[in-house]
């Protein structure tokens, strides 16, 4: 069977971007919820949304173990699974899978084999200020068989792995980055400290 | 540590800066004292305070400060022109000094001239080896230049002369538990709560890398400083109640068909009680996941 393909809704894609876009000076992480769907020749994972997690202390187990059982009752009520993972790299040159992006992955692939890790693209990102971007500004990485994760190439030639589910998003997203979108987007470090905070960001898009 | 009336009032004046109701200098004035990262700000408003030579003599001896502060907020932003003029300015106004010095170096960084900001550093440090922003550069850069290795040796070096300093054993912990070295990351911890004992971020922070490590002692020892995160915070910390939870279910799972069933479970449901109870409160449509979540950390017990 071909590999499967990844498809990100807009608003899943613009909450992982912006959330990065906040805490420029470190680290972040998310994850992606969404669901299988068989076509003909090919599986298509939907990435129907997306829940920024934190932007300090990615590596510490008892806040990720409390978001994910938290996001989990979400999804049953939902309809919907932990998919994949998003990771923002605390430097912007920095554009290797570090350790930590890789073990999230790993657990999340024991319940989902199809699991996604996407890495911000900081040079793509960079390029979409000025306009020039129009695939995801992320790198897909999937598990091989050999159980490593590896990079795939995304230099379009038709066959993109990954792609937004509208073909505006790249457009939306230059538009929330230049309104100064991200200063309202609400992780789980937030909610933590906050409640109140809600991180299923559900007031971002209105 | 700002405090949440420094905050409020910060941002109050930001917004009345941002709307033009004027108080530039007053927000660049709190957001020195409080340390707090507004780069951006600091260089908007800072630098038309510059700009109009009537504003800037009326700030008197302040206007160099305030040229320090805008360089700073500058590099920050990749402003490299705006950094350089206020450099140059203090250049003409202080020729001989260090601190000017260290600012040259913060520009060489900014361009990426990682060799000739080493070697401004370094001879900053022949004439002052005790000159510890010098110090914490160097060990900036290694670490901007993913040296990773490189900077925890500095910090450990520097951790030697300059023991005291919690900014740079937090600045290890932090880098530790990045790398995932986790036994590394809680000595860090041990020496921060030794020397600020009632900082209920150590105990919690100490917690959460006792908890990653795992293993039956481990969270035993987790659990403790949860709870004195608890205490010390009056109960206002929602991570080290769940904390409380998260440890008494891996116990109690570590522990299986063993007796000791009782241990901890009071304390546990107290947590959760608490939890739920802040949830109606203040986050009433997140409650219902909240005692899934709290009811499937109990299965266990």
């Amino acid at each position: 069977m071909a590999e499967p393909r990844y498809e990100i809704a807009q608003t899943a894609y613009i909450k992982m971007v912006l959330h990065a876009l906040k805490h420029k000076t470190s680290a972040v992480n998310g994850i992606l919820l969404g669901r299988v769907s068989d076509q003909k020749d090919f599986t298509v994972v939907e990435i129907a949304d997306s829940v920024p997690l934190f932007h300090s202390h990615l590596s510490l187990l008892p806040n990720l173990e409390i978001s994910l059982i938290l996001i989990e009752e979400y999804c049953e009520a939902k309809g919907l699974n932990i998919v994949g993972y998003f990771h923002g790299n605390e430097r912007h040159d920095d554009a290797e899978l570090g350790g930590v992006a890789k073990n999230i992955g790993d657990n999340i692939y024991r319940y989902f084999p199809q699991a996604a890790i996407l890495l911000l693209d900081n040079k793509k990102l960079e390029a979409l200020s000025k306009g020039k971007e129009r695939s995801p500004v992320m790198q897909l990485y999937t598990r091989d068989a050999s159980k490593n994760w590896k990079l795939v190439s995304s230099d379009g030639n038709g066959s993109n792995q990954l792609v937004t589910r509208e073909p505006s998003a790249n457009v939306v997203l230059s538009d929330y980055i230049l309104s100064e979108k991200w200063q309202d987007i609400v992780d789980f470090d937030d909610h933590l400290d906050d409640i109140s905070k809600d991180w299923l960001n559900p007031d971002l898009f209105k | 540590m700002v405090t949440k009336t420094e905050e409020a009032q910060l941002s109050r004046l930001e917004s009345q800066v941002d709307n033009g109701g004027g108080g530039a200098w007053d927000f660049l004035c709190l957001v020195r004292k409080l340390k707090v990262r507004r780069s951006d700000k600091v260089l908007k408003h800072g630098l038309s305070l510059l700009k109009d030579p009537r504003k800037r003599s009326a700030l008197g001896p302040d206007e160099w400060t305030l040229y320090e502060q805008v360089a700073i907020a500058a590099i920050d932003c990749h402003s490299l022109e705006v950094a350089k003029d206020c450099i140059k300015a203090l250049q003409k106004r202080f020729p001989e000094s260090k601190r000017v010095g260290r600012l040259e170096g913060m520009l060489l960084e900014a361009k990426g001239s990682w060799s000739e900001a080493e070697k401004a550093y370094s001879s900053l440090l022949e004439e002052n080896p005790f000159d510890q922003v010098v110090h914490k550069r160097k060990i900036a850069m290694a670490k901007a230049q993913g040296n990773i290795t490189v900077a925890i040796e500095l910090l450990n070096k520097y951790l030697e002369t300059f023991m005291a300093d919690h900014d740079a054993w937090r600045e290890l912990a932090e880098i530790y538990v990045s790398l995932q070295m986790y036994k590394q990351a809680a000595f860090c911890y041990e020496e921060l709560i030794l020397s600020q004992p009632t900082n209920p971020l150590y105990h919690l922070t100490y917690a959460d890398v006792l908890y990653t490590i795992g293993g039956q002692e481990n969270l035993q020892t987790a659990k403790k400083y949860y709870a004195s995160t608890i205490q010390l915070t009056g109960g206002k910390n929602r991570r080290a109640l769940f904390g409380v939870c998260l440890c008494t279910s891996a116990i109690s799972q570590l522990s299986k068909g063993r007796n000791k069933e009782d241990n901890g479970t009071e304390l546990q449901s107290l947590a959760a009680t608490a939890l739920e109870k802040d949830y109606k409160q203040r986050a009433p449509d997140k409650l219902q996941l909240l005692t899934s979540a709290l009811k499937s950390l109990r299965v266990s017990s």
